[in-house]
């Protein structure tokens, strides 16, 4: 358990940005991991095995204490200006590096938790999980396009937070546009 | 490909990049522990409060035996009491309970013939009035829960000054 629990922990916080409630969906995992142990024991793809269950258990719990969360993000649009993805991308042209590793992480999983889950979850899916587009529309019950505009629009905010935290470059930043996905 | 593709990739890379880079999150302390403690409290209870999977063979398989049997037992018994009982409504002692339910029964439908007739006696206007009256109250609690949702859940906001 020891071996697992950090990943298996990561992976439920990073999608509720809640670490109480990652803990209890990370016992949950260990719970189960416990009941099927006998075949998992010998198995290879234990690890595997560990972080789909949790990435599984985390939307089960998502999709049933949020409805209200699909409910209102269903409606949007895609009008992130060409200026604006300009700005985000440059956020990461002078990445500071003084900080301390340990601060920088802490900046980056603060920035993280602070995207709505509209753009947190379906972003966490697509770039820890390397689950592909179509497949976090299935999951999430959203269209394609959604899940789309609400990655683009995640990674703009996620720049210019980032920024604002002091992480990448404050020239990419000076257009308010960088940081305005976060809003939306 | 054009140039906002172009920078839509290199964004996507480059916040791919920063997330993968993160370590992984440390569980609590205290995640371990829970654990162990839920096993131990499973582990203390008796064998029949747990999972039928769990149980000793020496349960499961006569259970599993007794729940297919139950099966065809049912329909054979309910087939039996089918026949019993159109025997019994034939009795004297059971016709008039039965009398009784559909008076009961009779009278329930004639009660909604009147409202049915009270409803035709409001003018339609009124009715309209009263429709209205609960959608405007509906739509009032749909505003309400929307800015709700919307002060819970704030845009944050970035003046030029935090930018530059």
């Amino acid at each position: 358990m020891r071996a697992y629990q950090d990943m298996v922990f990561s992976t439920a916080v990073r999608l509720t940005a809640n670490p109480a409630q990652a803990e209890d969906i990370s016992q949950e995992v260990f719970l189960r991991a416990y009941e099927g142990f006998d075949h998992l024991r010998a198995s290879p793809k234990v690890g595997g095995w560990l972080k789909t269950v949790a990435t599984n258990l985390t939307l089960n719990h998502l999709t049933r204490h949020r409805k209200r969360w699909r409910l209102f993000s269903e409606v949007f649009s895609d009008d992130s200006r060409d200026e604006e993805l300009e700005s985000a991308a440059a956020v990461f042209d002078g990445v500071v590096t003084e900080l301390e590793a340990d601060e920088r992480r802490a900046r980056v999983e603060k920035a993280l938790e602070r995207l709505p889950d509209h753009q947190r979850i379906p972003l966490v899916l697509y770039h820890y999980e390397e689950m592909p587009y179509q497949d976090i529309a299935d999951r999430l019950g959203v269209s394609l396009a959604k899940v789309k505009t609400d990655i683009l629009r995640g990674r703009i905010a996620m720049a210019g937070l980032l920024a604002q935290s002091g992480i990448g470059s404050p020239d990419g930043a000076r257009h308010p546009s960088a940081t305005r996905g976060a809003q939306s | 490909m054009s140039s906002r593709d172009q920078t839509d990739e290199k964004l996507e890379r480059l916040v791919g990049q920063v997330l993968r880079d993160q370590p992984l999150r440390r569980a609590p302390a205290s995640l371990e522990a829970r654990v162990l403690g839920e096993l131990a409290a499973r582990a203390r209870l008796p064998w029949w409060r747990r999972g039928i999977t769990t149980w000793p063979v020496a349960v499961r398989i006569p259970v599993l035996v007794c729940c297919a049997v139950c099966v065809p037992l049912v329909w054979v018994l309910s087939l039996w009491l089918a026949g019993h009982v159109v025997d019994v409504t034939t009795h004297p002692a059971v016709v008039g309970p039965i009398t009784n339910v559909l008076d009961a029964g009779r009278t329930v439908a004639a009660l909604g013939t009147i409202i049915a007739h009270i409803f035709q006696s409001i003018p339609r206007e009124w009715l309209l009035g009263g429709v209205l009256a609960t959608a405007t109250v509906y739509a009032a609690l749909f505003a309400l829960l929307a800015a709700g949702y919307s002060l819970l859940w704030p845009r944050p906001r970035y003046s030029k000054a935090q930018l530059t």
